[in-house]
């Protein structure tokens, strides 16, 4: 299946949201869920959306992690290449989305 | 430990996602639960430990979003999979579409079949089919009050006696009935019928075989007999072919049912469960009933139409006006209803739907005559199908799930029969409309063509496309006194490149 969206795609903001959260760190639903302060119905389908756009990209944790954490295993998003292109455009036309959900260097820094 | 509280909402929020699963397409549908489990794992820890109701509503909102999330799901699935369609559809290889002719056919011989393995196999429809209706003798009469019209028991039945043991000239034969209203004991189940006492030649009267009559002579012969209505026996036996010789308590006595009284097209007076059959030495004690008399040949000369005109003559009172009306036996089965909602059905078509298939051809190209009988002969496939089709549908609906009541039944048959017929045919019309006069398959791709503001100076409508390549159908979106109908462009082999496969003429 192709991707429907080219890299300079304009996102809407919940999904730049999301695809920033993802770029920070919050790799799996409920954590991005979490940051963002959005619901799980808005959420888990973007997400969805994104994937089968080709921007993120997802890969099932490791059992032996998951035991060891006693708990099951998650779903780890992260971003393709074609998601880091649209998310540096989404950053221009949101600017605020890098303060609202800042990325692990920006918080060092 | 877990409370009992937490772990029914554990239980609620499981049986949330579960629920939200089966939206899921089911190639994803492991996965999908795999990955909420764990999302809902994380959200129960990021909870405090104690239970609270404002933490659960938070937790089965979370819940809540796994719909919208399959939703999603399924749509993304369906869309991939239309684009997957609509490429292989355009395969050469793939000769038997999605579209074609040869698959429309047998889709619905797979549904007549369906409907009619259920006919088979549902207990209602097959008792209605297994009992065919057995007509009224001829020359039958109801004696009623002349001045009554609405039919109330007006007959005494010291006047019946009297007219039975009178030799009569224009009647053969009275039989005599009143129905009251008896409580009924069926085991340890008591309930109210409308109990018919009926003389002891009523049956052999109205020429009405009883059915699954009782044969044994062991049973009590004392006892009075009980002849069960047909829904009486559905209803409450459960259409039990071994019924007679069982004993039941009518008012304070008891009885023999003697056996089933047969489908009939007649209507008498009263609503009657069950004739209770009674020794003619009992007949003085009833009050007032319904006298039905069969006419001889010289009262049937008398009848004028449907009615006859009596005056009867007691030797201590004033002479009655009575009068003798005719008990149709006309059959209203389930077939006679059939016909009569499909030609109801027929009749109504044209205020639905064209019946005309106005098509008109842009290009030279002119359709064999073997395609044409083929396109024909499609259509009359489609319609000879759609009426089994609906004749064991309407049967499986109206005596399948409301097998009771024979004549709500039938009502029931009529309404679904008509408006499956309507509809039935407005689709088959309408389907032969779509289909491609070379290739019967139906014509796919709709795409938009013209603008509405331009009725007037272009054509406007919709464009579709024969797969197979040989034909475009333009419909207009308006029809216009010089664009009034579908019309079909023929493709000549200058269009092959467009398609994947040849174009086959």
């Amino acid at each position: 299946m192709p991707p429907s969206r080219t890299p300079d795609t304009k996102l809407s903001h919940t999904a730049a949201m999301i695809l920033q959260a993802v770029d920070a760190g919050f790799i799996y639903g409920f954590s991005i869920m979490e940051m963002t302060g959005l619901p799980s119905g808005t959420v888990y389908p973007a997400m969805r959306r994104l994937e089968r756009d080709e921007l993120i990209a997802s890969q099932w944790e490791r059992q032996s992690i998951a035991d060891a954490a006693l708990r099951p295993p998650r779903k780890y998003y992260k971003l393709t290449a074609a998601g880091r292109v649209t998310l540096e455009s989404s950053r221009k036309r949101y600017p605020l989305l890098e303060r609202l959900i800042p990325t692990e260097e920006a918080r060092q820094t | 430990m877990k409370s009992p509280l937490e772990t029914a909402a554990c239980a609620v929020n499981v049986g949330i996602l579960r629920a939200a699963s089966l939206f899921v397409p089911a190639g994803q549908r492991m996965e999908w639960r795999s990955e909420w489990r764990g999302e809902l794992w994380q959200a129960r820890s990021q909870t405090s430990s104690r239970f609270s109701w404002a933490q659960e509503c938070e937790i089965a909102g979370f819940c809540l979003g796994a719909f919208s999330d399959a939703f999603c799901l399924r749509r993304i699935d369906r869309h991939v999979s239309a684009v997957q369609a609509s490429q292989s559809r355009s395969l050469p290889l793939r000769a038997f579409s999605v579209e074609s002719a040869w698959q429309c056919l047998l889709f619905m011989v797979a549904l007549a079949g369906a409907s009619y393995g259920l006919a088979r196999i549902l207990p209602g429809v097959r008792a209605e089919r297994s009992l065919p209706e057995v007509p009224v003798r001829s020359g039958l009469v109801l004696i009623e009050n002349a001045n009554n019209e609405d039919s109330p028991p007006t007959i005494s039945s010291g006047q019946f006696e009297a007219w039975k043991e009178r030799k009569q000239e224009f009647f053969d034969g009275f039989a005599f009935y009143r129905v009251t209203r008896e409580r009924v004991n069926v085991g340890p189940v008591s309930q109210g019928w409308g109990v018919a006492s009926a003389s002891s030649n009523f049956f052999a009267m109205m020429g009405l075989p009883v059915r699954f009559r009782q044969t044994d002579a062991s049973t009590d012969a004392d006892l009075p007999r009980v002849v069960l209505s047909e829904d009486v026996w559905k209803r409450e036996f459960g259409a039990d072919p071994h019924v007679a010789g069982s004993v039941v308590r009518v008012g304070l006595r008891r009885a023999t049912i003697a056996g089933v009284a047969p489908v009939s097209p007649w209507q008498l007076p009263g609503k009657v469960d069950a004739w209770l059959i009674e020794p003619d030495s009992r007949e003085a004690e009833k009050g007032s009933g319904y006298v039905v008399a069969h006419l001889t040949p010289s009262g049937k000369s008398k009848m004028d139409a449907e009615r006859i005109r009596i005056t009867s003559y007691s030797p201590h009172r004033s002479p009655d006006d009575l009068l003798g009306i005719k008990i149709n036996s006309a059959t209203r089965g389930p077939w006679d209803a059939f016909l009569f909602a499909v030609l109801l059905a027929f009749l109504a078509l044209p205020a639905i739907t064209s019946i005309s298939f106005g098509e008109e051809s842009v290009s030279l190209h002119e359709v064999s005559w073997a395609r044409r009988f083929f396109r024909a002969a499609f259509l009359v496939a489609k319609i000879a199908l759609l009426l089994p089709l609906l004749h064991f549908a309407s049967l499986d609906i109206s005596y399948g799930f409301f097998p009771f009541n024979v004549n709500e039944a039938l009502y029931i048959q009529l309404v679904v029969t008509f408006f499956g017929c309507l509809f039935g045919m407005s689709w088959v019309l309408n389907d032969q409309r779509r289909r491609c006069p070379v290739c019967l398959r139906r014509v796919a791709h709709p795409a938009r063509v013209g603008q509405l503001s331009r009725t007037f100076l272009a054509w406007n409508g919709t464009e579709m496309m024969c797969m197979g390549g040989h034909t475009l159908l333009h419909v207009p979106s308006l029809p216009t006194s010089w664009f009034g109908s579908q019309r079909w462009m023929f493709l000549d082999p200058s269009w092959k490149f467009l398609f994947a496969g040849p174009v086959r003429d």
